[in-house]
């Protein structure tokens, strides 16, 4: 067949025509190098030094940024709120996501269209997102603190994004309405690509809608499930818009996440603390997504 | 039907109950929602923190903003100018009056000389993150910097001295471009690091007394003339206006925003104190900054709960939408209160900061840290050493900050306050001072603050930037949150991370 593919194309250069990969291979490879291992490595090498901010010279440190953020307190909250963030939010997302989606698995008039206006949240750009939420919350002029307060669940003394025991719930609750369309939006076509033929037997059966649901449709959803969780732990857990469109990180320090501190850090130009910061947090999320996928047997 | 006509804090719950009763269709419904996205998206810009406040360019296209740049001057500009025609002038800021003054004018100065200036507006802490990595990274992507005066001494290497390059390059020095003009305390604090001068003052905002006067009127209140007075009046004012929802004062206490500093200071040098003292060592936690402290937690029992989640911006607003009877801080703030959408147009006065309870003096603080009540919170342009175009980046700084061009930037509405004495007096200046939008009936206080009552932080600290954005505003937040359990936990927080950051420059 090579042979025949040279025979056609004679003014084609030899190497575009053998059956080596290496030229196939070499623009991703050059990519790859160029956004995904040289930044990895300048990153790794940047948390190896300490640069001189002012003298602009670089000296070798070993582990001494890395030592830091062991002892920064600063950096081990900034990693449980995160923690907090993403479990929370993925535990809203993943069941209203299959509550939504099993409401709208359904072919009667209308179900179409409300499919397609859950794509609506997932337009809109996430620091918009969080100025609207920003505003509904506004102790003075937001809507959903309006109401929030005359049900009691607020007070006017403590509006929801100035008291650190409600703000890091007003930024997941952006979160929340943006994403969950998207878990639904996946779980659909995993519930439109189920067989019907074990329904059809659990029917004869007499199982009920919730003895189908946990012995038949979350076990054979399951895969879906673990690769739509998957994805969203790898966005919530360095999440950052939402944070600087709302909170700045505050009240105090209740909702600075591991990335906002680390671009905080960043935009004071200590360079190489915020290098190892950002690696730190590329560890512990390799190391969340491969134990989830181990544990949730799920392959590509 | 207007999104304005309606009160904001009920316009949508209104709308879904009228349409819940059936009293409104759907459409109507949907359209009514609509509108009140556009009015809370626009609304919204102003709350990222991104923005400086200020109404607008009110007075943009009037005859008495818009002359011309004077004829000697784009004479100069063509003759000297047309030997970089065709190159290309960076510079990124924050939205500063004068940078959007400059942005709206700068087509005369590319008109005369062919030179294209690009500016790059962005978010303060974004313009210090950009500035940081093209000096640093020596790139040059940006001719010139916006320097604020807390960050001056951060880029005391990056930058060429203005009174040199004048000197050095005569052949480029603007007829008339009078040096003397600028007025020196402005120079030494916003300019200056380390005895160098790294820039051309280009902006001055700068804590006044801003109040209503209606409501000091209807309440007998006379014009605090010092600290206790303040107090005294907020309590007043609060007592009798919060049934009304209007809160004593407001403030700009965004946990880890620069601007929680900016008021913090303010406070502690009104109360004697100061954040470094003459060994360099902090010392926001003597027993004058405790006071200052004190005082600022105070004050917030007499604020709008928000001003916790607030910046200069969401400060601003709460003016702005009434909610405050008097407030000290950035005098720029009031050319937009003055007019346009604000609900106390007209309603307000400007006033200078009352006296300071104690003062401490400047050589008993450290790295050039002047304590006053008026806190400034300059910036100056700054021509970068590894710019590609430096002749005709400077040819630009020079007419942005020329007599003429300052004068404008201070009648165009967009609240510029004058770094050149001679603005204070120019006829288009006192022609504007009065009542209505882009006013500068205000800057009789500016002056006299900038003169007598102005103070500034610690210039010829290189850290100062990391300390007052990512140390001071922190500490003092989670403080303010009750995330800290006192007072002093908090300025010992603030003491350990500051003495450590200042620790190289200590000498």
């Amino acid at each position: 067949m090579s042979t025949a593919v040279r025979g056609r194309t004679p003014l084609l250069p030899r190497w575009l025509t053998a059956d080596h990969p290496l030229p196939w291979l070499a623009p991703m490879f050059a990519m790859i190098l160029a956004f995904g291992i040289y930044p990895l490595a300048y990153s790794i090498w940047l948390s190896l030094h300490q640069r001189n901010r002012f003298t602009r010279v670089d000296e070798f440190s070993g582990l001494a940024n890395w030592v830091q953020a062991f002892g920064d307190q600063r950096f081990i909250d900034s990693l449980l709120v995160t923690v907090q963030y993403t479990l929370t939010c993925l535990v809203f997302q993943v069941v209203l996501g299959i509550a939504i989606a099993l409401l709208l698995d359904c072919e009667r008039r209308g179900y179409g269209l409300l499919r397609a206006l859950m794509t609506l949240p997932l337009v809109v750009p996430p620091a918009v997102t969080g100025l609207m939420f920003l505003l509904m919350q506004d102790g003075q002029f937001g809507v959903l603190s309006y109401y929030l307060k005359l049900v009691g669940l607020v007070s006017p003394e403590a509006p929801i994004l100035a008291n650190p025991r409600t703000a890091l719930w007003g930024v997941m609750a952006a979160d929340i309405w943006q994403w969950t369309p998207f878990m639904v939006l996946i779980l659909l076509a995993g519930l439109r690509a189920l067989p019907k033929e074990p329904y059809e037997a659990a029917a004869i059966d007499g199982a009920g809608f919730l003895q189908c649901l946990w012995h038949l449709t979350l076990p054979m959803l399951s895969r879906v499930i673990a690769v739509a969780v998957l994805i969203r732990t790898i966005d919530l857990f360095r999440i950052y818009d939402y944070v600087y469109a709302m909170t700045a990180g505050g009240p105090g320090t209740a909702t600075e996440t591991l990335s906002f501190y680390a671009g905080r850090v960043f935009g004071v130009a200590n360079f190489n603390y915020a290098a190892t910061l950002s690696l730190i947090m590329l560890v512990v999320l390799n190391v969340v997504c491969f134990t989830f996928l181990k544990l949730a047997r799920v392959r590509f | 039907m207007s999104f304005r006509e309606y009160d904001r804090k009920t316009f949508i719950a209104d709308t879904a109950r009228a349409f819940a009763a059936r009293r409104i269709g759907r459409r109507a419904f949907f359209r009514r929602m609509a509108m009140a996205g556009v009015g809370f998206s626009g609304f919204a810009s102003t709350f990222l923190g991104g923005a400086r406040p200020f109404g607008g360019l009110t007075n943009l296209g009037t005859p008495m903003a818009m002359a011309q740049t004077p004829d000697d001057v784009t004479a100069w500009l063509k003759d000297v100018g047309q030997q970089f025609a065709g190159s290309t002038v960076r510079y990124t800021s924050e939205a500063t009056p004068p940078t959007v003054v400059a942005s709206e004018l700068k087509s005369e100065f590319e008109e005369a000389t062919g030179i294209t200036v690009e500016i790059e507006i962005v978010p303060l802490e974004q313009v210090l993150a950009k500035a940081t990595l093209d000096a640093q990274g020596q790139l040059g992507t940006y001719d010139l910097y916006y320097l604020d005066q807390a960050w001056s001494a951060l880029f005391q290497p990056d930058v060429y001295n203005p009174r040199e390059y004048y000197e050095e390059k005569p052949e480029l020095a603007m007829p008339g471009y009078d040096w003397d003009d600028f007025s020196p305390e402005l120079v030494k604090a916003i300019t200056t690091a380390n005895g160098s001068v790294m820039g051309v003052p280009f902006d001055i905002p700068i804590f006044i007394l801003m109040y209503r006067k209606d409501l000091y009127d209807k309440h007998g209140l006379a014009v605090p003339e010092t600290l206790e007075q303040f107090m005294e009046v907020t309590k007043a004012l609060h007592e009798a206006e919060s049934g009304n929802g209007i809160f004593g004062t407001t403030g700009q206490l965004r946990s880890g925003h620069y601007s929680l500093n900016c008021d913090w200071t303010a406070w502690l040098w009104a109360n004697g104190g100061s954040i470094f003292d003459a060994n360099r060592m902090f010392a926001g936690n003597d027993a004058a900054g405790m006071k200052g402290l004190e005082f600022m937690l105070e004050l917030v029992d007499y604020m709008p709960p928000d001003a916790k989640t607030w910046t200069w911006d969401g400060e601003w607003q709460s003016v702005a939408q009434g909610l405050a009877g008097h407030v000290i801080s950035w005098g720029e703030f009031f050319p937009g209160l003055d007019g346009g959408d604000s609900k106390v147009a007209g309603l307000m006065e400007a006033a200078i900061p009352p006296k300071e309870t104690a003062l401490r003096a400047p050589g008993d603080c450290g790295f050039n840290e002047i304590p006053h009540i008026g806190h400034q919170g300059g910036s100056s342009i700054a021509l970068s050493r590894y710019s590609k175009n430096p002749d005709a980046a400077w040819l630009f700084m020079q007419w942005v900050t020329s007599k003429d061009v300052v004068a404008r930037s201070s009648t165009v509405g967009g609240g510029a306050s004058p770094v050149r004495l001679s603005s204070f007096k120019d006829p288009r200046v006192l022609e504007a001072a009065k009542p209505g939008a882009g006013t500068t009936r205000h800057f009789p206080a500016i002056e006299w603050t900038i003169n007598n009552r102005m103070g500034s932080e610690p210039s010829d600290l290189p850290s100062w930037a990391e300390i007052a954005n990512n140390v001071i505003p922190v500490e003092l937040g989670k403080l303010l949150v009750g995330q800290t359990g006192s007072p002093e936990e908090a300025m010992a927080a603030i003491q350990s991370q500051t003495d450590e950051l200042a620790a190289p420059f200590r000498g």
